[in-house]
């Protein structure tokens, strides 16, 4: 019996052992995405993307000669449970994690990986770059919240006056399109008429309207996103706003002006990091709209390329390092080097990790939109007019400078 | 000018919170009648309201009349209420009291779920009527046209609810059964049926609540969470199984949302728990409670 005991006890212990081996060897990225709730829609781009590359990876011989795994959770949109999902990955081994298309809760992922000196891998517009937030593990192949709006003033107040408000959602990323917001109105001499702070999840925007009339403005900021951009751009056009005012969106996505349908109108403007037409600019724009399209019957968003491009980046970088669980030398391999990636070779400012990227600021098309082409590109913004330097971003000035209205 | 905003804005307000406390109004009246009917909450109340929504995104589609998509949205979605109400809930009156209960909440589960695979997650977008995009400017004031017509529409849907319910035969006999369904039982009429025309009816009023607020908001898989939980305040603050209660209770809160969102908008969803804990704390049973059931 106790023989038979040993035994047991013997061949489990081989058997883990050569799990956690054969585990140790094998690259692996967990992420945490929102697959429910009201950013579903794009959170299932992002996944598309991302699969798209592990995909691309291992037809290519995988990393270090074998499969690499990419693992796929819903986080919710709540940063509760992005922890709880991270800290699974983390207890299963991962050292690569990544996801969130919330700023918030890309912080919150980025203090965890600090904290377990993983590295993490926004997939959205966040500060991880900037102040405080930055550690050393934390990366975005997104955009700063300061830079779209840097693109978009720059075009509104040069095209469609001076006098603006502004309509934001009421949580972090909202918050610093807002200070960027005010810091370029300053910088252009716009006149500042007020904000409109909504909490997430709002559908109906009706009420906010009689104030927004009441002011006047040339140009309507709004910076919120998914089915809350839909519906608050379908009430703006319900009453007659996008015809006395232009709207900017800090952040638009293909989905959302599909689903706003002929609300989204040439009034109607929104800046994006990626969108389809630029495969008329980039070679390897085309190839990858095209083999999104095939695969998956639409082109990628601009969440799918950042998914895409970060799963393709963190792998890659394993490749090149040669080790997939030495995160430090993994980091240092992406801050060196330039990768490959929809719009060109792009790369990681050593300094901040903020990805070198440019930002597309795209016009409605209203009844005029078919199938997917939803919006004309009116410009691409290089990052060299958005993104601000690394002492400044290592001081978080001057948008961390700011005193929003109403806080 | 009155804390920093012309008179006509207050005006245009409360135009729009008797909008939005309309739909409030056509959920929390359908919720009321369920309860009051079957003593059952209906944690699947704002996924019939989800279901209103892409059932006028399907009839508008097929038939290219928003009108005639309104009508079927409402019939087709009060029918699927009847067949669930008949195959399943029916079942369960019996068990213990949160059977039911468990019930609606596994539905509010499974078909935005399954909305999701049938329908993708992509929403679904349902354009204004012809005829009531725009507004009606009345001096300084803006009336969108279409909200307009929710107002109007929930207070015919209301009359006709109250015609329905105080003057048919039908209506006389679904009052008796809320107050004691045995004795209906026992004067021989067929409670059963009584119970699924009742869930059905309360099923139907959320759809069409969707089905209106469909143009304004897209049809998603998702629209309803919230939803039923902001139909569940306004069904306390009116009282439980009261559609009179429902009704005030749906116009308070519209008026809530609208004058919270023009000062703070940030607390505008938060406003609308406060004022519930308010009214409760003065009246405990809600506005009209039990004493003014259907």
């Amino acid at each position: 019996m106790k023989k038979v005991l040993w035994l047991l006890v013997s061949a489990f212990a081989l058997v883990t052992c050569f799990s956690t081996v054969t585990l140790a060897q094998t690259a692996r990225f967990g992420e945490a995405i929102p697959l429910t709730g009201p950013y579903a829609a794009m959170a299932e781009d992002m996944k598309r993307g991302s699969m798209l590359a592990l995909e691309e990876i291992n037809a290519a011989g995988g990393v270090l000669g074998k499969p690499a795994e990419v693992l796929i959770t819903d986080s919710q949109l709540k940063a509760d449970v992005t922890i709880r999902r991270f800290k699974d990955m983390m207890d299963q081994g991962y050292k690569f994690i990544g996801g969130s298309l919330s700023g918030g809760i890309s912080l919150v992922g980025n203090e965890f990986a600090c904290k377990n000196k993983l590295l993490y891998m926004a997939f959205c517009h966040t500060s991880i770059p900037v102040g405080k937030e930055f550690c050393g593990y934390g990366f975005t192949s997104a955009v700063i919240p300061y830079q779209p709006a840097s693109a978009l003033a720059n075009y509104a107040f040069k095209n469609f006056g001076k006098k603006w408000m502004s309509l934001t959602a009421d949580y972090r990323w909202g918050h610093d399109n807002l200070a960027a917001w005010l810091v370029n109105s300053e910088k252009y001499g716009g006149e500042f008429l007020g904000n409109i702070y909504h909490p997430l999840g709002t559908r109906d925007f009706s009420a906010f309207i009689p104030q927004i009339l009441a002011k006047k403005p040339d140009f309507l900021v709004v910076t919120n996103y998914g089915t809350d951009q839909a519906s608050a751009i379908k009430q703006l056009a319900e009453l007659g706003l996008t015809k006395k005012m232009k709207i900017v969106i800090s952040k638009t996505h293909i989905i959302t002006i599909k689903e706003t349908g002929a609300a989204f109108d040439e009034n109607v403007y929104g800046s994006s990091t990626f969108y389809w037409h630029l495969q008329d600019k980039y070679p390897e724009a085309k190839t990858f709209v095209k083999t999104f399209w095939d695969k998956y019957g639409s082109p990628p968003s601009q969440d799918g390329e950042c998914a895409y491009t970060a799963t393709k980046v963190v792998f890659s970088a394993m490749n090149k390092a040669g080790v997939v669980d030495d995160v430090d030398k993994v980091i240092e391999t992406i801050v060196s080097n330039k990768w490959p990636s929809p719009k060109g070779p792009t790369e990681w400012r050593p300094c901040d990790h903020a990805r070198l990227q440019s930002i597309c600021i795209l016009q409605g098309k209203g009844a005029k939109a078919k199938d997917w082409d939803v919006a004309t590109l009116v410009a691409e913004v290089p990052y060299t007019e958005t993104l601000e330097s690394c002492e400044n971003n290592k001081k978080d000035i001057p948008y961390g400078q700011v005193k929003l209205p109403g806080k | 000018m009155l804390f920093g905003f012309p008179p006509e804005i207050y005006l245009m307000q409360i135009v729009f919170g008797l909008a939005l406390g309309a739909i409030y109004v056509l959920l929390a009246s359908g919720l009321s009648i369920i309860f009051g009917l079957l003593d059952v909450i209906n944690f699947a109340h704002g996924t019939f309201y989800m279901l209103g929504a892409y059932a006028v995104y399907v009839a508008v589609s097929l038939t290219g009349n928003f009108w005639i998509g309104l009508v079927c949205a409402v019939l087709i979605v009060a029918l699927f209420g009847a067949l669930t109400e008949w195959t399943l809930l029916k079942r369960l009156y019996k068990e213990e009291p949160f059977y039911p209960l468990l019930l609606t909440f596994g539905m509010a589960v499974a078909i935005p779920d399954a909305m999701k695979f049938i329908f993708g997650l992509i929403g679904k977008v349902v354009e204004y009527p012809s005829g009531l995009v725009g507004a009606i400017m009345a001096g300084p004031i803006l009336l969108p046209k279409y909200r307009l017509f929710i107002i109007v529409l929930t207070a015919f849907v209301m009359i006709l609810l109250w015609l329905f319910l105080k003057k048919s035969d039908l209506g006389m006999i679904i009052r008796a059964a809320t107050r004691d369904s045995l004795m209906v039982q026992v004067l021989g009429v067929n409670v059963s049926r009584i119970w699924t025309v009742g869930f059905s009816i309360g099923v139907g009023l959320a759809a069409l609540g969707g089905a209106v607020a469909a143009p304004m908001v897209s049809a998603v898989p998702d629209m309803g969470v919230e939803m039923t939980v902001e139909c569940f305040v306004v069904v306390v603050i009116g009282g439980l199984g009261s559609l009179g209660g429902a009704i005030l209770g749906g116009l308070i809160i519209g008026q809530v949302v609208s004058f919270v969102s023009l000062f703070a908008g940030d607390y505008s969803n938060v406003a609308i728990f406060f004022a519930m804990a308010v009214i409760l704390l003065i009246r405990p049973r809600g506005l009209f409670g039990e004493a003014g059931r259907l």
